[in-house]
């Protein structure tokens, strides 16, 4: 064998490696193809029929879906359980806005930053700044001002996926026999509640539930009202006259709402409203989905969607859930591409003709979405004014949502007692729960 | 040398008691003595769920004199008590008073007897939801038929008078069948000697249930009672399913309220501190019953 054959072979051996490298990347997806991830998400409407999506990932990639669906509020002692073994089943978390600061500053997620850097996994078509910021702010930066709000120290740990903002939603027929028009302040909502209450009509729906339930129903009047749970020194301020105001409203919804209120968690509110039990609903825009829904409503066709209303300034929910990746994944590529197909411009407009509820502000200013979603104009209306620091979402939330707030917003709408000397309990209770978190430590070290 | 007075001869076949029960004892030691002391180990720390335990500050009895001023954890051990008051009071008067109707053989006896046992072998999860739909404000059972008696429809797990009541009957749903078929067993049990001798001197029908039957099977009473109080101190899925504790804790037994701690609020070890508690309220109302009443102590009965 002479040495110029074998130099010869060189070239083309070195232009059929380059030739055959290059084709292996032609798909992102065929490196992982094969792989099972599982997903844990909450057994709500906008993932039912996000299943669908689902099947069309796994036709189109060849990465298998498996998903654990449970009631959103006992998702977090399943993935918690999961997230802290050193080897965990869940490759994907869809997490409940308010459980972001545990979870990050008990280091279970893994920084979206990390894929961000690769050139194979990252669709260069995904824009994530059509992502509503709102949602993407709220749901997935953790970090930032006050450990939850948005700022420069925060960083992003997950896309939202089914989140949402608030929307008054009433019944359009009810209120033109009474002659009322859709409430835009707070002043105005209590008169028609008042009204309708004399008609022996059922005026708003609300959650009351004992815990999570009754502190989101409270949470939804306090905002707008002018009202916060800290200040910024994270000094509790439950007691103030606005956060009484919020309480106050809370009762009165209670009485002339439809019977059974305090035993209300999310599904009971939206299902007394959506079988027709009551005029008005003032909590997520999924109702609007779910209006539409034959298995969930009666009312199809009957519902008007207006701005939630305002009282001192407007203030509308942020919540909802965002999909992130555990740090103790072993698929945590193939995970990453997943989370990537169900919330690009593609994946949102395919949940929307789904039943489920759009991240994109392209999707809620589509001329086509709208004509078939006449809540559109009204949501993409109403995202300036969610407000971020609408719940502090801070890891010692939990405690405050179901030991303080969920306890003393059920004495109020369970009994006529006055409320001020509940709140002030309450934020004593508060105050307590900050000190032993060590909260107020640096104050302290200063004085 | 001095002479060692004659022992007996070491009989080795007096272990073989013991070797037979070592295993037993071994599966009681894992599942239960390990257990326990584990607890008992982490109520001295505070621990996170989620966090790494390792990373666990050591806190000392911080926890426990956390606990003892901790007006929650009292009203809820308070809630219990109330829970197994009436409960246990009911249950057993309604599952005595049901076995000696059904334990003659009658016509149709042993359908009623099947049928009342039922309850009993409904999983635990299935009877929360199925009463809890029953109770509902809205679309429940309950109140639609009391709609027909005039009653206005009543929140019934939205009102912590209500939702104690609702717990207390689907309770009594659930395990009277338990002391109606221990009760059977007993009462079928007497010899019948001790009847026809009450019957010749004269007994009418009232005394010879409340002076004859009853004191013979109390040592079986004494069992259903005891294992019905530790019940009520570990019923968890109903009360977790129905109401979650609310409204307020007017439903949180004290297991649920340890779930919660735990898991709700994160504090593992706080959790643990509560556990111990438990452990010691069910131990010594044991104590109590058995020293006032030991089955295990009485020849006169069967």
């Amino acid at each position: 064998m002479n040495m110029r054959r074998y130099v010869a072979t060189l070239p083309a051996l070195a232009l059929g490696a380059t030739l055959s490298l290059g084709s292996a990347l032609a798909n992102p997806y065929e490196k992982y193809a094969g792989e099972t991830i599982v997903v844990s998400w909450p057994a709500l409407s906008h993932y039912q029929n996000a299943e669908t999506l689902v099947e069309e990932f796994m036709e189109e990639t060849g990465i298998e879906v498996e998903i654990d669906a449970l009631q959103y509020l006992k998702l977090r002692d399943s993935q918690l359980l999961e997230m802290s073994k050193d080897e965990g089943e869940y490759d994907v978390v869809v997490w409940v806005v308010m459980w972001k600061g545990e979870y990050v500053s008990k280091g279970l997620l893994t920084p979206l930053s990390q894929f961000y850097t690769s050139g194979s996994l990252v669709d260069p078509e995904y824009d994530i700044d059509d992502i509503a910021d709102a949602y993407l702010q709220n749901g997935g930066v953790v970090g930032g001002k006050k450990g939850y709000l948005p700022g420069k120290s925060g960083a992003l740990y997950g896309i939202p996926f089914g989140a949402e903002t608030s929307i008054l939603a009433y019944r359009k027929d009810i209120f033109e026999e009474q002659g009322l028009e859709p409430p835009a302040t707070y002043d105005e909502l209590r008169a028609a509640m008042a009204k309708l209450g004399e008609a022996g009509i059922p005026a708003m729906t609300s959650r009351g539930a004992t815990g999570h339930q009754v502190t989101a129903g409270w949470l939804l009047h306090l905002a707008p009202l002018g009202g916060k749970i800290f200040d910024d020194q994270w000094n509790p301020v439950i007691n103030s006259p606005e956060a009484v105001e919020a309480a106050t409203v809370m009762r009165e919804i209670t009485q002339t709402g439809p019977n059974g209120i305090p035993s209300y968690g999310f599904s009971e509110a939206s299902a007394a409203f959506l079988q027709g039990d009551a005029a008005m609903y003032l909590d997520t825009l999924k109702i609007a989905a779910m209006s539409r829904d034959p298995k969930l409503s009666k009312i199809d066709g009957k519902v008007g969607f207006a701005l939630h209303p305002t009282g001192s300034r407007c203030g509308s929910e942020t919540g909802g859930f965002a999909m992130g990746i555990p740090a103790n994944s072993l698929k945590q590529e193939a995970a990453f591409l997943f989370i990537q197909y169900m919330t690009n411009k593609a994946g949102d407009q395919r949940m929307v003709d789904l039943g489920g509820d759009p991240i994109r502000i392209s999707t809620l200013t589509n001329p086509e979405n709208i004509a078939k979603f006449p809540e559109y104009p009204v949501v993409a209306e109403q995202l300036p004014c969610a407000d971020a620091d609408w719940r502090p979402l801070i890891p010692e939330w939990n405690e405050l949502n179901l030991d303080v707030l969920g306890q003393a917003l059920t004495k109020v709408i369970t009994t006529d007692d006055p409320i001020q000397p509940i709140m002030d309990e309450a934020n004593e209770q508060a105050r307590a729960i900050m000190e032993r978190a060590g909260y107020y430590a640096w104050a302290n070290y200063r004085q | 040398m001095a002479d060692a007075p004659e022992k007996e001869p070491f009989d080795r076949s007096r272990l073989t008691p013991y070797l037979f029960i070592a295993p037993a004892i071994l599966v009681m030691f894992g599942g239960l003595v390990f257990p326990v002391l584990d607890a008992v180990y982490l109520s001295f720390f505070d621990w996170e769920i989620g966090r790494k335990f390792s990373t666990a500050p050591f806190v000392g009895f911080e926890n426990f004199t956390r606990m003892i001023v901790d007006p929650n954890v009292w009203e809820s051990i308070w809630v219990t008590i109330r829970f197994g008051f009436w409960t246990i009071t009911i249950e057993v008067v309604l599952g005595v008073g049901l076995a000696l109707m059904l334990e003659k053989p009658i016509r149709g006896a042993s359908i009623f007897r099947t049928i009342f046992i039922l309850p009993l072998m409904v999983s635990p999860v299935v009877v929360a939801l199925i009463w809890r739909y029953l109770f509902d404000a809205r679309v429940g059972w309950i109140n639609y038929y009391l709609g027909y008696l005039g009653i206005e429809p009543q929140v019934w797990l939205g009102d912590p008078s209500l939702a104690f009541f609702a717990i207390v009957l689907t309770d009594i749903w659930q395990w009277t069948p338990f002391i109606f078929i221990i009760v059977i067993a007993g009462l079928q049990a007497l010899p019948s000697e001790v009847l026809e001798a009450s019957r010749i001197d004269g007994a009418n029908w009232w005394q010879q249930i409340f002076l004859v039957k009853l004191p013979m099977i109390k040592s079986i009473l004494v069992i259903a009672l005891l294992m019905r109080l530790i019940d009520v101190f570990r019923a968890l899925e109903v009360m977790y399913i129905m109401t979650g504790g609310g409204p307020g804790r007017s439903t949180e037994l004290l297991s649920l309220h340890i779930y919660n701690r735990a898991f709700a609020t994160q504090q593992l070890g706080y959790a643990s501190a509560i556990s111990v508690l438990l452990i010691v309220i069910v131990f010594l109302l044991s104590l109590a019953i058995l020293t006032l009443n030991n089955p295990m102590r009485s020849k006169s009965d069967v």
